[in-house]
């Protein structure tokens, strides 16, 4: 842990328990304590919300129904089944977690506006069973006699219990945007493509993300029915929901303190605004147009827009040290000549309906050489590059990495088996730094199991400094030029330690000076021995890298071969050139 | 006055300078390609003289009028029409409506004179006509780019927009898709084309103008062009003989 | 048999409301790719006028129902200029969110402005029904499918036979294509939600005299109209109507023969399972292959 999470631990624990004991000691009224419940309480649910909605992207319309699952389990654990309170209060958590597992694993490999309307029902049906199952839930009447945990029987002590459980889980998620989970949220939240390609698991991210929010929505909801001691249908309805949504938008959509923000104005302020809930429905309505209004003109939420500023003012913290050299290749096992190549292609054919974008095609790339792969705008190059990445799944053919099949790996496993891969139109998570996307590349890369995290945060910066932008690192990516970014995104694949570095179009949208640092550290890559095999239009810069070349047009290979002999191929020129018109020469 | 004038566009994508500030111009009549690498500015530009992109800094004149800060169903009403990389036709309607479609900027046109305009298209393009009625998506690329242009034609344009026509396409299309642009040009449309086809592009024009990394590089005949080797080398490298 | 023929029409009239929602739902998403999660709010509105003008003002029914038309119309329109087109270039989610936001606020103010009571709109008929051998057809469920019927085919020649048709279906497809051509893409999106607010309020007279007309009505019929959708095939107009006939038809049954405080369970059933087994609907293409 570095320092400055340390000291900011430290703080954070101190001034926890400062707040809890002033909770617990100072004498207060009821009123007060009901509120101070709530807040706490609910402040948890919109934690879990931040998660998944602020963090991840992700839109979960059912968090009352969680809440209440969590209620419910505390409410009839300990009053009708008479179980000890925090064993009733993990069976919420567990109820809350299988359920929201199931939804989200049922709903997020489809769009977001499934999982909405999905949310939508599933709160719907919930509320119906509550009300009717009367057997199960006492119905509308709701649940009484719930009682606290032994050691904690009196309000205030309740109380400080959990304000407690709202701080330890405010730590949880205000650290949790900077570990490997955290970051591939946010990766997934920025850019899906990118994720995936960078190695994430993008399904299993989601997952998570919606299973962790459906539990800290059955915290808070155990907890609420501590607090209150009583439970009904109504309290966990889909307008409740829509509050804790609002909750999360106002005080600011991914940090736990907007969340606090946020939470708190809206409890306490219609509390003063009491006269609004004299009259049935205004009170939600002013929360429907807020919704409204907070997204079209403070979408980051008060505390996002705290946030902005204070970030300019704080400066990163500064490395320990040296950047290492960056490790480009593993020791092969079989000697040198007998390996596989690095990327094998059979017969490779992909079909869009009628339209045969690539139609068989077959090449070798060497181990350790520059292989670049050329043909006029719609020969299939892009398709073929996307079929080998995996974002499109062959029609026909096979592709062997080092020798293995991965043919019927999915994308982000490639990653894993030594893809690296640049995009043509750069692909960077545009939220974070240089450093961190490049982290992402290390963490979601080959071999990141084997290595600790401090060691893969050390090869992100080894492979920064070896692009040159070490200098920059904690600057967010959108600050940089665009040559520069491409450079973010080459690191950003090399820290995954490839076996292949597949380049698409690198040199796109780079002016003179840009190619040539380019060409430059092409060169510097295939030194070190990694195989590249690069995609572009830039005949100067293809030339001046490329060993071998395999030209495509119309989806077919029309040569494939050493670099100078393929350019002097008259039908390699005439692809490219254009053919003769039949009318007579240039006027 | 030249019929179109780009003085100094400079377009931005987000915080990416695509153009660094280009000049061209456009007298009636004239067939005049814009060549390039990809990635160099191209489409780019016709965006920006369409309306789709609006410049960061620099003008775009039309018969002297500015027309930069417009909509783009503003410039084609003027009489720009645009038919963009990629055909884009509307892969629901047939190759007829889509057609039909084209004249959407000439305010109210009776149905049955639509129908009677498309069939001239159809004259004009005789290889699209068994396919009057099929769905946009079901064409080939061939088909579907005589389909837009015929749209493109449709509006009516003094000045015609066309981007990377032979993009996909068997050489022998190709040749029918750039007939039809001598016969465009012999009825009087101006012409500014883009095209990846130099060769193509260079026998059909009048002028040309090369842009590299959003700049104009080179500009002049095509004779001139296309023994520059600049400009061969953008394409292929250094290493190409002349004569070929 | 007698009843299974009973329970099929009246499945089909019920049906043929969430068919009409469900289209209008369709129609916005594709038109601007935005689900627009105030749909069901749409015929609650549209029942509300109704009792505003028919039974508040006691003006005859077909001057309220003219009247409810236009303040749909309207209502659109603001939707569109306040909610839709102000975050047209955000990305998916601000937009449901808004929408969401948009649907709470229109059933709270109603539920403001007339109090939590469920209205009643009587029936358009005199005559309750009509005997035709074993079925009895209740008059307002001929209504409501007569109406569908006429809507379905008036939809089917406005798009495929008229030029705004075209126009609007080109808007769908690709909308900055259908601006170099010159159609007013604003326009016709505007359009678009103007239609749609219609469709809604439309299913919604037309099934207020059967249920009663409550504030949560727009939350009921919007969960069937999705379900129906994505029975359907989600973004395929035929699959709507179908989704929605076929949804109908499943919940009077599953009511008659199950379990009635359930009734509105099934949607979310059918819609669960469609999910996991065939997402693609009956109709859509798949849905899993993203690029």
């Amino acid at each position: 842990m570095t320092r400055r999470r340390l000291v900011g631990t430290l703080a954070f624990a101190a001034f926890t328990a400062v707040i809890v004991a002033a909770v617990a000691l100072i004498p207060m009224q009821d009123y007060t304590m009901h509120i101070l419940v709530q807040t706490a309480t609910f402040s948890i649910a919109v934690f879990g919300l931040a998660v998944v909605l602020g963090l991840c992207g992700q839109i979960n319309l059912a968090q009352a129904a969680f809440f209440g699952f969590g209620a419910y389990a505390v409410g009839l654990g300990t009053s009708t089944l008479h179980l000890n309170f925090w064993l009733a209060l993990v069976i919420g958590m567990g109820f809350a977690l299988a359920m929201g597992a199931v939804l989200g694993m049922t709903t997020l490999r489809l769009g977001g506006h499934y999982l909405a309307m999905v949310t939508i029902s599933f709160q719907q049906i919930v509320t119906l069973i509550m009300v009717n199952w009367i057997a199960l839930t006492h119905g509308p009447d709701g649940v009484s006699g719930i009682q606290r945990p032994a050691l904690f029987q009196s309000a205030q002590a309740f109380l400080a219990v959990c304000v407690f459980a709202m701080a330890l889980v405010g730590y949880m998620v205000w650290q949790l945007p900077t570990t490997r989970l955290g970051r591939a949220m946010r990766a997934v939240r920025d850019n899906e493509l990118a994720a995936g390609v960078a190695g994430v698991n993008v399904y299993r991210v989601k997952v998570a993300a919606f299973a962790l929010s459906a539990v800290l929505g059955g915290i808070g909801g155990g907890l609420f029915a501590g607090g209150f001691s009583y439970v009904s249908p109504d309290q966990f309805s889909f307008a409740e929901s829509i509050v804790f949504i609002t909750m999360t938008l106002l005080g600011g959509v991914s940090s736990p303190i907007g969340a606090l923000i946020g939470t708190g104005l809206l409890i306490v302020l219609p509390e003063s605004l009491r006269f609004l809930k004299s009259v049935p429905g205004l009170y939600l309505a002013i929360y429907g147009l807020a919704i409204i209004l907070i997204i079209r003109y403070m979408p980051d939420g008060i505390w996002g827009f705290v946030q902005d500023r204070v970030r300019r003012l704080l400066p990163p913290p500064p490395f320990a040290g040296a950047p290492e050299e960056l490790v480009l290749t593993q020791a092969g096992t079989a000697s040198p000549g007998q390996e596989p190549p690095a990327l094998e292609v059979q017969h490779l054919a992909k079909h869009f309906g009628g339209v045969k974008a690539v139609d068989d095609i077959s090449f070798q790339v060497r181990r350790g050489s520059v292989h670049a792969l050329i043909g006029p705008n719609g020969s299939g190059k892009t398709t073929t590059l996307n079929v080998l990445s995996g974002i499109y799944t062959a029609t026909a053919g096979t592709v062997l990495l080092a020798g293995s099949d991965i043919s019927a790996v999915p994308g982000h496993a490639r990653t894993i088996a030594g893809l690296g891969r640049t995009f043509q139109n750069i692909r960077l998570f545009r939220s974070m730094s240089a450093l961190e996307n490049v982290v992402i590349g290390a963490e979601q890369g080959g071999h990141h199991a084997e290595v600790s995290h401090a060691a893969l945060v050390e090869r992100a910066r080894a492979a920064l400094a070896f692009v040159g932008l070490e200098g920059r690192a904690h600057e967010r990516v959108t600050g940089f030029s665009y040559g520069h970014q491409r450079l973010i995104e080459i690191a950003r694949a090399l820290a995954g330690q490839p076996t292949l570095l597949l380049l698409d179009e690198p040199a796109a949208g780079l002016n003179s000076s840009e190619k040539l640092g380019l060409l430059e550290l092409l060169r510097r890559i295939a030194a070190k021995g990694l195989t590249i095999l690069i995609i572009d239009h830039d005949m100067t810069l293809v030339t001046q890298v490329a060993e071998h070349i395999t030209v495509l047009n119309f989806g077919r290979c029309i040569a494939d071969g050493v670099a100078a002999q393929v350019l002097r191929q008259p039908d390699v020129i005439a692809a490219y050139l254009g053919t003769e018109p039949d009318a007579p020469a240039f006027h | 006055m030249p019929l179109l004038s780009i003085d100094n566009l400079v377009v931005r994508y987000g915080e990416i300078e695509a153009l660094h500030g280009v000049s061209l111009s456009i007298e009636a009549g004239e067939v005049v390609t814009l060549l390039g690498a990809n990635g160099a500015g191209k489409s780019t530009t016709l965006r920006a003289v369409s309306g789709l992109l609006k410049p960061a800094a620099g003008d775009v004149l039309f018969e002297g009028r500015s027309i930069a800060a417009l909509a783009p169903e503003a410039i084609v009403k003027l009489g720009i029409a645009h038919v963009p990389e990629g055909r884009r036709l509307f892969p629901g309607l047939t190759a007829r409506e889509n057609i039909m479609l084209g004249a959407s900027n000439r305010g109210r046109v009776a149905k049955a004179q639509l129908v009677r305009e498309s069939d001239e298209m159809f004259d004009l393009f005789p290889d699209i006509r068994p396919f009057a009625d099929a769905l946009g998506w079901m064409l080939s690329g061939g088909q579907q780019q005589m389909v837009a242009v015929a749209r493109g034609l449709m509006a009516k344009p003094r000045l015609l927009l066309l981007d990377e026509p032979s993009l996909g396409l068997a050489p022998v299309i190709v040749q029918k898709v750039f007939a039809i642009i001598g016969e465009i040009r012999r009825r009087g449309t101006t012409v500014l084309l883009v095209e990846q086809n130099a060769r193509m592009a260079l026998s059909m024009a009048d002028r040309g103008y090369v842009l590299e990394t959003g700049r104009l590089a080179v500009s002049g005949k095509p004779a001139e062009l296309w023994s520059n080797d600049e400009v061969r080398a953008a394409y292929l490298g250094g290493r190409i003989d002349k004569d070929i | 048999m007698d009843l299974a023929l009973q329970l099929f029409f009246t499945g089909l009239g019920i049906g043929a409301v969430y068919a009409l929602v469900a289209l209008g739902f369709v129609l916005i998403f594709r038109a601007t790719n935005v689900v627009n999660f105030a749909q069901g709010e749409f015929s609650m509105v549209g029942a509300y006028l109704m009792v505003v003008f028919a039974v508040d003002l006691q003006w005859p029914y077909g001057w309220a129902f003219l009247a409810a038309l236009a303040g749909m119309a309207l209502l659109g329109v603001i939707f569109n200029l306040g909610v839709y087109y102000p975050l047209r270039h955000r990305t998916f989610l601000p937009v449901i969110i808004a929408t969401i936001g948009a649907s709470i606020f229109l059933a709270n103010t109603v539920l403001a402005l007339y109090g939590p009571a469920p209205q009643v709109l009587p029936g358009w008929f005199e005559t309750p029904g009509v005997q035709i051998g074993p079925v009895y057809l209740d008059s307002q469920y001929l209504l409501i499918m007569a109406v569908t019927i006429v809507l379905v085919i008036f939809n089917f020649w406005f798009f495929e036979h008229t030029l705004l048709g075209k126009k609007l279906q080109a808007t769908s497809q690709d909308k900055e294509m259908a601006s170099l051509l010159g159609i007013p893409v604003a326009t016709m999106i505007m359009l678009t939600f103007v239609y749609s607010a219609l469709l809604g309020g439309i299913a919604g007279i037309l099934v207020a005299p059967i249920l009663f007309v409550s504030i949560q009505m727009g939350a009921t019929i919007a969960l069937k109209a999705f379900a129906a959708t994505i029975i359907g095939g989600f973004g395929d107009v035929k699959g709507a109507i179908i989704g929605g006939l076929a949804l109908g038809v499943i919940e009077t049954f599953g009511a008659a023969y199950i379990s009635v405080p359930y009734k509105d369970g099934f949607a979310f059933l059918v819609l669960v399972a469609f999910l996991i087994f065939r997402p693609q609907g009956i109709f859509g293409e798949r849905v899993a292959e993203k690029a």
